[in-house]
């Protein structure tokens, strides 16, 4: 839709308030693009809009609030420069404005200022759990998993020394019916889950399906105690962090989950923290394991 | 619920260099800069996201996911197009609206099946001293000036994201009506906020604050 500068000039309140149809948004951005003209009623006008806000009264957040922002930048780093021993040369953290750019994925609202800064997609994404924690227990009695034998086949394969702990429960698991041949494929991606702590024996395994089912293992945990949750995260090269699902350890330290839809980007990082509750919907907890799901 | 005290507001600047080398720590990953923007700048975006949201909980999810975005594209900051309290607000704000279309689509958060936005939909805070200079009750008294109808129009688009049609469809007035409402809003505004700011800088406007509207 080819505008005239009147047109534009009638549309700029609209326009500045980001209240237009998107088209007419999109038309206006594209006019301002290419007109050799200047359009200084965007200034005039657009340079009150920042005040709108500043009429509020300013409002004091829950302490903690300050503590999950900090931990989610904190994560959010690392979890770029875990993603990125793959990925750093195309995506370093804090990019440069054309290399951040070609992260943008996509926002809903189109407002001017927003695009001010326009910013990777947010990242929240709520992966349905499986409910599955009653088949989880229900099978514990079964030493053998798909998970120890999966791990077994990845020792096997080169991935030895992540998997220690796993290991170990693969003596107990020789016996058992194979049931990981089914879990474990060409079209499948692995990842040994290590500790953050190199002193922790803890340890795991994790196996993405390409339908987004993950196959979730982990020993050695440290058993939860009242609301606490082992939280399953994953990050993709944006930096965008999702949380998969949660679940609880009791004495044994030992757990198999599932969890459906999760992202299938390229090159995932998933690590596992422990939280104080489900409800958090950004990491920060400590990171207990992580390992990454290269495509 | 508890209100803070008036939310400290960059007073020169050189209170804004100081600002966009807090930027710049953001920028080189220091955690501290971070930390310093949010101790600035956290109960302003919690008014923000909690009047768009109405609700402390999406509204917490708001400022966290706003902070993180400052985070992860800080080196994308441009001083010269505004400051950083109209920046860090106008991220707030997008994702504060952007969590109530969704909500209200009954889309989960995260989705990216929402158009794109175009490239340098950019708006320039075009009185960066004017905002070191008006603390927030001398912008509530020029808002209060405008007739209940432009407000309303104004702050339906700014506080509910509604476009100029959803204002007319809600409000029962004529879309050209709104339109109106809104650049006489807008105008009136502008003229309100360049008095207060004469009242406590008698020598006068920034350059590019001129009282020239088309």
């Amino acid at each position: 839709m080819a505008m005239t500068c009147d047109r534009v000039r009638e549309l700029a309140p609209g326009f500045v308030l980001g209240a237009l149809d998107i088209e007419e948004m999109i038309a206006v951005q594209d006019h301002l693009d290419g007109c050799a003209e200047t359009h200084p009623e965007m200034d005039e006008l657009g340079g009150v809009v920042p005040y709108i806000a500043q009429s509020l009264t300013p409002v004091e957040p829950p302490a903690w609030l300050r503590e999950s922002v900090i931990a989610a930048a904190k994560a959010d780093s690392l979890a770029r420069r875990r993603v990125g021993k793959g990925a750093e040369h195309r995506i370093p953290a804090h990019a440069p404005a054309a290399a951040a750019a070609a992260t943008v994925a996509a926002t809903a609202v189109v407002t001017p200022e927003a695009s001010f800064a326009p910013e990777p997609a947010t990242g929240l994404e709520l992966a349905p759990v499986i409910p599955l924690r009653s088949r989880i227990w229900a099978r514990r009695g079964r030493i053998a998993t798909w998970a120890t034998r999966a791990a077994a086949a990845l020792l096997v394969v080169s991935l030895g020394s992540y998997a220690y702990v796993v290991q170990n429960d693969l003596k107990n698991a020789q016996h058992q019916a194979p049931p990981w041949v089914n879990v474990i494929g060409p079209e499948t991606r692995q990842a040994p889950l290590a500790p953050t702590n190199a002193a922790s024996k803890a340890g795991g395994l994790a196996v993405l399906q390409q339908t987004g089912h993950l196959y979730v293992a982990v020993n050695h945990l440290d058993a939860t105690a009242g609301d606490q949750v082992y939280m399953v995260w994953v990050t993709a090269e944006t930096g965008d962090v999702s949380r998969v699902g949660s679940f609880t350890i009791d004495s044994s330290g030992w757990a198999q989950v599932e969890f459906d839809r999760v992202p299938t980007s390229p090159n995932l990082w998933l690590f596992i923290c422990l939280e104080p509750n489900g409800g958090v919907t950004r990491p920060t907890g400590p990171i207990i394991l992580s390992g990454t799901l290269s495509a | 619920m508890e209100v803070p005290p008036q939310m400290a507001v960059p007073e020169s600047l050189s209170e804004d260099q100081s600002e966009a080398e807090l930027m710049r720590q953001v920028a080189a990953g220091e955690i501290g800069g971070l930390e310093a923007l949010y101790d600035r700048y956290h109960a302003m975006a919690y008014a923000l996201a909690l009047r768009i949201t109405t609700e402390t909980g999406l509204a917490e999810d708001v400022v966290q996911d706003s902070f993180l975005g400052v985070w992860r594209n800080a080196g994308r900051y441009a001083e010269a197009r505004g400051t950083v309290r109209s920046w860090l607000l106008a991220i707030v704000r997008h994702r504060a609206i952007d969590a109530m279309r969704r909500q209200r689509a009954s889309v989960a958060l995260g989705d990216e099946s929402e158009e794109v936005l175009p490239a340098n939909l950019t708006l320039p805070d075009i009185w960066p001293e004017v905002a070191g200079r008006l603390d927030g009750e001398r912008v509530r008294a020029a808002i209060q000036t405008l007739p209940p109808a432009q407000r309303d129009a104004i702050e339906l688009a700014y506080f509910d994201g509604l476009t100029q049609r959803e204002i007319a469809a809600r409000t029962g007035a004529p879309l050209g009506t709104v339109k109106s409402r809104m650049r006489l809003g807008l105008v009136s505004l502008r003229e309100q906020l360049i008095g207060q700011y004469e009242e406590v800088m008698p020598s006068g406007l920034p350059a590019n604050g001129k009282r020239r509207m088309a």
